[in-house]
């Protein structure tokens, strides 16, 4: 379906979940949906649009607050549903149990971000090593890093 | 008389482990490259083995992550003596393009001695095979 | 009684560091676990403090076989906050390039594939015949990995009749041994044996589990991102999408020698219809706020950036999804119910990007609870004694 056919069906199922909605370019469309509504949105593009598959979700740190994008593909295009949480409480809902295979990206969003992922099935950590201190957010903007000084064999002392 | 002996058999077939510490896979590949007809170094009497206890040189790439770097020394540690060490490529001797991320230690010699370095991003399989005879040479 | 069995970081089937714990009972997999974490670079923050141009270069690197697909991805996206758009000659190189880095992954896999099989002529081979590929591949770039050809606004180098003269020879060359490995393939008893029945992953867990490129397609579920979401010079390229439906090993080794049909007969028409014209646009140093979603196919399934930019000379967020990750769930399922010497081709078929080498597995004895070190050359020995001389009968019913 094109893009046009697909923003007409998004109105026509989800009606007043939308916030706002654009097509930047070809086979792009954004929808921007309140934090609380997601798991029926996910529910309503499985169902009604046979939208199943999910190619990333990817968090930005905006000043005060998380943006987390769900990048969905379909038969000829993207979708991305975007939503905001504050950084003061960062609690969203998870969407594995409607779409199994997003369980991955969501335990990266808790180890990069410390966004909390409410009911999500296997809440160990991911990516960062077993030694990792725990507080440490390396993808917030204001978590810097200082290397330790290298001894170099041979080198200069 | 025997000394000569075992020196001469330990030249002669120098058996390796592989050893990937979080590195692109593209130094990887032109080691398995070296294996195979076209740069051949089993002409060498080079194996390639599965477990650190019976290899002789340990062929490493990439840049060593925090994760890794215990297993690492661990797997030095259970190679047998006499060992040696090759780095391969430029993350293993610095840590390439790398360098100041958060979870990388910088350059192989940061966690265990280096005999030889071959650099390059990837390094050609002739430059490797450059490495390996360039070692045997000097023992 | 059910035992857990740890297998890496150094790792059976070729790849980066990663370390999976096997819950067994006798010899069939019940569970599976996947620790990632050692391949872990950091390269998301590293790429919020260099310019555009440098991020190229550090894209390159996050995998060596498949280093043109990161450049690529990012390139496009980069070129759409801009607001450039490259010239068509550009474009037909661009996808010239990934076509030819599509068959010198293909190679590399089905060598893998031999060697986890047991079959290392074929593992010889292939990757004899990969080196007509990376000739190619080095004439073209200067390099036979992370061979630099993108830049924002194009390509670097452009190619002449010589060049093109030497590629087509090549590709000819390359169709007949790839016409007799098929052979190889469907007619030796032996090697379908081994691989058919071996890591079943249904239509249904293909989609819920979201499984990308070759390990969908296996799967019967046709998604091709160079067909849903044409980029560079694919919507003017004919070329169909292979599917199989066996939902196995076999059916992915199929489906891969199918495309290395396809990735000859669109590089042949590439070259045939090579536009005349520039190869680059000037690009201005900073983007516009703005954000950009960018797909690609990969030779291992659909890569993935998101790039937002904020108005200076370094990116706000970049975010890059490879196709291996979003596999690994497909690989779990793929994993249980299984038997502990399929582990190696099972995880080679998903093709996780690098080459082969041995690995010790540690075994508990279920009876005495002794430890033993295992060579994986004495596990493949065991794997070929139990499919030479079964136990079970080959019509038996499985235990669950």
């Amino acid at each position: 379906m094109t893009d046009i056919e697909l923003m007409e069906k998004l109105k026509s199922f989800l009606g007043d979940k939308i916030v706002e909605m654009s097509n930047p370019g070809l086979r792009r469309v954004f929808m921007k949906v309140d934090p609380g509504n997601l798991a029926a949105v996910a529910v309503s593009l499985k169902k009604d649009l046979g939208i199943w598959y999910i190619a990333a979700i990817s968090g930005v740190d905006v000043e005060d607050s998380f943006e987390i994008l769900y990048h969905f593909g379909h038969d000829n295009g993207s979708l991305s549903v975007r939503t905001r949480i504050p950084k003061a409480d960062p609690h969203i809902e998870s969407i594995s149990p409607i779409v199994p295979g997003a369980i991955f990206y969501e335990r990266e969003l808790q180890d990069m971000f410390g966004i909390i992922v409410d009911h999500i099935p296997d809440p160990r950590p991911l990516v960062v090593p077993d030694d990792w201190p725990a507080g440490n957010y390396p993808l917030r903007k204001d978590w810097k890093y200082e290397r330790p000084p290298e001894i170099i064999p041979g080198g200069k002392q | 008389m025997l000394k000569r002996l075992t020196r001469w058999s330990r030249i002669k077939s120098p058996w390796i482990l592989h050893l990937n510490s979080g590195a692109c896979n593209a130094c990887d590949i032109e080691i398995v490259a070296a294996l195979t007809p076209r740069f051949d170094v089993e002409r060498f009497g080079v194996l390639l083995k599965a477990t650190p206890r019976h290899a002789d040189v340990i062929i490493a790439t990439g840049p060593v992550t925090r994760q890794i770097k215990d297993r690492i020394i661990r797997i030095y540690e259970q190679t047998p003596d006499p060992k040696f060490v090759i780095a391969v490529g430029a993350c293993a001797m610095s840590g390439c393009v790398y360098r100041g991320a958060y979870n990388i230690m910088g350059g192989l010699d940061q966690v265990i001695p280096v005999n030889v370095y071959v650099p390059g991003c990837p390094a050609r399989p002739d430059a490797i095979l450059d490495g390996v005879v360039k070692l045997l040479g000097k023992l | 009684m059910k035992f857990t069995i740890p297998i890496g970081p150094q790792h059976p089937a070729l790849k980066e560091p990663i370390s999976l714990r096997m819950t067994v009972e006798g010899e069939v997999i019940r569970d599976a676990d996947i620790r990632l974490g050692y391949n872990h670079r950091g390269l998301e923050k590293l790429a919020e403090e260099r310019t555009w141009i440098q991020n190229i270069y550090l894209m390159e690197r996050i995998c060596g076989i498949c280093s043109h697909s990161h450049t690529t991805c990012y390139v496009q996206g980069v070129e759409k906050l801009m607001e450039i758009e490259p010239p068509k000659r550009g474009l037909y190189i661009r996808t010239l390039v990934a076509e030819l880095e599509r068959v010198h992954s293909h190679l590399l896999w089905l060598g893998v594939a031999g060697h986890e099989a047991g079959f290392d002529s074929f593992f010889m081979y292939t990757w004899r015949d990969r080196e007509v590929v990376m000739d190619i591949l080095e004439m073209i770039s200067g390099n036979r990995v992370h061979y630099a050809m993108n830049t924002i606004g194009g390509v670097r180098r452009d190619l002449d009749d010589l060049q093109i003269k030497k590629i087509l020879d090549g590709l000819e060359v390359l169709k007949k041994r790839t016409e007799y490995y098929f052979k190889i393939g469907a007619n030796e008893p032996t090697f379908v044996a081994r691989l058919s029945g071996v890591g079943y992953l249904s239509k249904e867990r293909a989609m819920d589990l979201c499984a990308v490129g070759p390990t969908a397609r296996a799967s019967g579920v046709t998604r091709d991102v160079r067909k849903d979401d044409p980029y560079a010079a694919y919507d003017e390229t004919p070329f169909d999408v292979c599917t199989a439906d066996t939902c196995d090993v076999l059916g992915r080794t199929v489906v891969r020698i199918k495309e290395l049909f396809e990735s000859y007969k669109i590089s042949e028409f590439l070259l045939k219809s090579l536009p005349a014209g520039g190869i680059a646009v000037k690009a201005p140093k900073r983007a516009k706020p703005n954000e950009v979603l960018s797909r690609y196919e990969a030779p291992r399934g659909e890569n993935t950036h998101y790039i937002k930019s904020n108005g200076t000379d370094k990116p706000e967020r970049l975010k890059v999804r490879a196709p291996t990750l979003a596999n690994y769930p497909a690989t779990v399922e793929m994993l249980k119910n299984g038997f502990i010497a399929d582990i190696p081709l099972i995880f080679a078929a998903i093709d996780p990007c690098i080459c082969c080498a041995e690995r010790a597995v540690e075994l508990v004895n279920a009876r005495t609870g002794e430890e033993k070190a295992l060579l994986f050359s004495e596990l493949r020995k065991l794997a070929d004694e139990r499919f030479k001389n079964p136990s079970l009968k080959r019509n038996a019913v499985w235990p669950f």
